[in-house]
């Protein structure tokens, strides 16, 4: 008890007057201003479906993977989201290993209402057989790096993580019209998800003299702050989700807030589209330079993949071998379930 | 007889004792005393060292320091391959940091993967080494970890990516310590009258294979290590002459 009591990590009463009395004067402690973002750059993984998002000193990363599922009775033709944030030891301290705090669930309780209630995913566009089998898209939230403002960072990265990720491309077919076949990359282009628009969560931190109002607070700042509120707008203005903890604040200043909000969510708006047409441009490229070696003889393509004389054949046959070990399940058994399943 | 001149046909165009390109980076993360990031290939693994933090656990010594390893799998939840990495790891760090130094702390690692493309486990022993190096934990000396498959046909690879590891018949993840440069004279740091080097610090097997080939994978990962070890001390020495940590 004793042993983790002097291992968590706390502000001394000096540091906190001082970012207190700072903010007074409008002056924060990394230099920024009240209203000012932190700069934010995305980089994106090697397979689909994965960032990494970098806000200041905050580092989280975004993982999508998808796999057939029955769909809920109350909705048999829509897909499913499920948001699993991780607050790995790594990020902090004082987070433990094994179940998360909390915090982590609060955190992925406003990113769920910012993408699936709020109908950002499109989800009957998952829907393969109605009533038997869709897609279940599954977000893993990884903190890498707790340096104030995960909800905004982790947002942009499932955000991110969402707008790259490709599911294959699957068709009815076979004798009896109810066999899915799965077409590997190499025969079809996998299929980008559909998103409506882009929720973005932007936060506020307030402290205890009302005029102090802070956006993207770094972890300094939230050890100190009396209230704390969470905005999830997208570009056009809508407001997709609220959060408000804390003391209590005025109408005047809420409302502030909101329209700030939307100002800075056009801004991360463009520049997660940026990031994401420049990452889509580099994939189109890499599919060129992997085309055209199906034509030719034994040119090296693109690094994985040697091509050679064999044909196409081989071509699926390793790429039904990557798909085994990138899923867990694989898809062939799934098949098989649905055929069982039909006679 | 070992056929040494074999032409072997790897995917990606290596021939069998060549090493993917290898990047690592230290210091990435703000709130951990130490991070590293290693990648060999497309394989990635990002290590973070917390410690040493007062006590130790109960089952543990507390006269000496003690050593945590946590292993995050890139998604999913964490099973009973997730806890034999955290052993293997443990165990080995165990043997490479000084343990009499800091008495009854406790030195947390964890290791987050963050794309696995074959030889996970050693980059993750390596990537934990540089950061304990970044953390500033007293050691003896680094831990080198490779990988070596041996396939049906008898020839030997280093490094595999998972579909080579998939389709061979045996792999063997090995451990060395690291190769010395000292300035004490050549006897001194023999053990038993060998060097440092050769001895083996863990080997981790799968499948089948036999003692010979067995033992050519420990000559071909020495070897392997010492290129290895190389890399490291010239990323180390690159890295420290940069500006230091203070303030």
């Amino acid at each position: 008890m004793d042993a983790r009591l002097a291992n968590t990590w706390r502000l001394t009463l000096n540091e906190k007057n001082f970012i207190k009395t700072a903010l007074l004067s409008e002056i924060r402690i990394d230099g920024r201003k009240p209203f000012e973002f932190r700069n934010i750059s995305i980089n994106f993984g090697r397979e689909d479906g994965s960032a990494e998002v970098q806000l200041g000193q905050t580092r989280v990363m975004g993982i999508v993977t998808a796999k057939f599922v029955q769909p809920y009775r109350d909705r048999p033709n829509e897909g499913t989201l499920t948001i699993y944030p991780e607050f790995s030891p790594m990020a902090d301290p004082s987070f433990e290993a094994g179940r998360s705090g909390e915090s982590a669930f609060e955190l992925g309780q406003i990113i769920d209402r910012g993408l699936r209630e709020s109908r950002a995913v499109d989800t009957e566009s998952l829907c393969i057989v109605a009533g038997k089998l869709v897609w279940a898209i599954r977000i893993d939230i990884l903190i890498l790096d707790n340096g104030g403002n995960l909800v905004d960072a982790a947002n942009i990265a499932a955000l991110a993580a969402l707008m790259t990720f490709r599911t294959p491309e699957c068709s009815l077919g076979g004798e009896d019209g109810q066999e899915v076949i799965i077409h590997p990359p190499e025969m079809r282009d996998p299929l980008p998800l559909i998103l409506h628009h882009l929720p973005i969560a932007i936060t506020f931190g307030f402290f205890i003299d009302e005029n102090v109002v802070v956006i993207d607070p770094i972890h300094n700042e939230e050890a100190v702050m009396a209230g704390r509120m969470i905005a999830t707008v997208n570009a056009n203005g809508d407001i997709c989700a609220i959060q408000k903890a804390g003391e209590g604040v005025s109408q005047r200043v809420i409302m502030q807030c909101l329209q700030l909000a939307i100002t800075k969510a056009a801004d991360i708006t463009k520049q997660i589209k940026a990031a994401v047409e420049a990452y889509n441009s580099e994939r189109a490229l890499q599919k060129i330079k992997r085309e055209t070696t199906c034509v030719g003889n034994s040119v090296k393509g693109d690094q994985n993949q040697t091509l050679d004389n064999k044909g196409i054949s081989e071509l699926v046959g390793k790429y039904m071998e990557r798909l085994k070990l990138i899923s867990v399940e694989s898809y062939a058994s799934k098949i098989l379930m649905l055929r069982k399943s039909n006679h | 007889m070992r056929e040494t001149a074999m032409e072997v046909d790897r995917e990606d165009g290596r021939s069998q004792n060549q090493l993917r390109p290898l990047a690592c980076s230290r210091n990435i993360l703000h709130r951990a005393h130490g991070s590293a990031s290693w990648s060999q290939g497309d394989t990635k693994v990002l290590a973070a060292v917390y410690g040493p933090k007062a006590g130790t656990k109960k089952n543990e010594n507390p006269e000496k320091a003690c050593i945590e390893v946590i292993w995050k799998p890139k998604t999913g939840q964490i099973g009973k391959p997730e806890k034999e990495y955290e052993m293997i790891l443990k165990r080995t760090l165990e043997s490479v940091c000084i343990l009499t130094v800091n008495p009854n702390t406790t030195t947390s690692i964890i290791v987050q993967v963050v794309n696995d493309d074959g030889a996970l486990l050693p980059s993750a022993i390596n990537a934990a080494c540089m950061a304990l190096v970044d953390a500033g934990i007293p050691m003896k000396h680094l831990a080198v970890a490779i990988c070596c498959c041996v396939a049906k046909s008898g020839y030997v690879i280093l490094d595999p990516t998972k579909l080579e590891e998939q389709k061979m018949k045996a792999f063997a993840y090995l451990v060395f310590p690291n190769s010395v440069h000292s300035v004490l004279p050549e006897g001194s740091l023999r053990v038993e009258g060998e060097p440092i080097e050769n001895g083996i610090i863990t080997s981790v097997t799968h499948g089948i294979m036999s003692v010979d080939d067995y033992f050519y994978c420990l000559e071909r990962g020495r070897a392997a290590s010492v290129k290895l070890s190389d890399f490291l001390r010239r990323n180390l020495q690159q890295q420290s002459t940069d500006s230091s940590k203070a303030g």
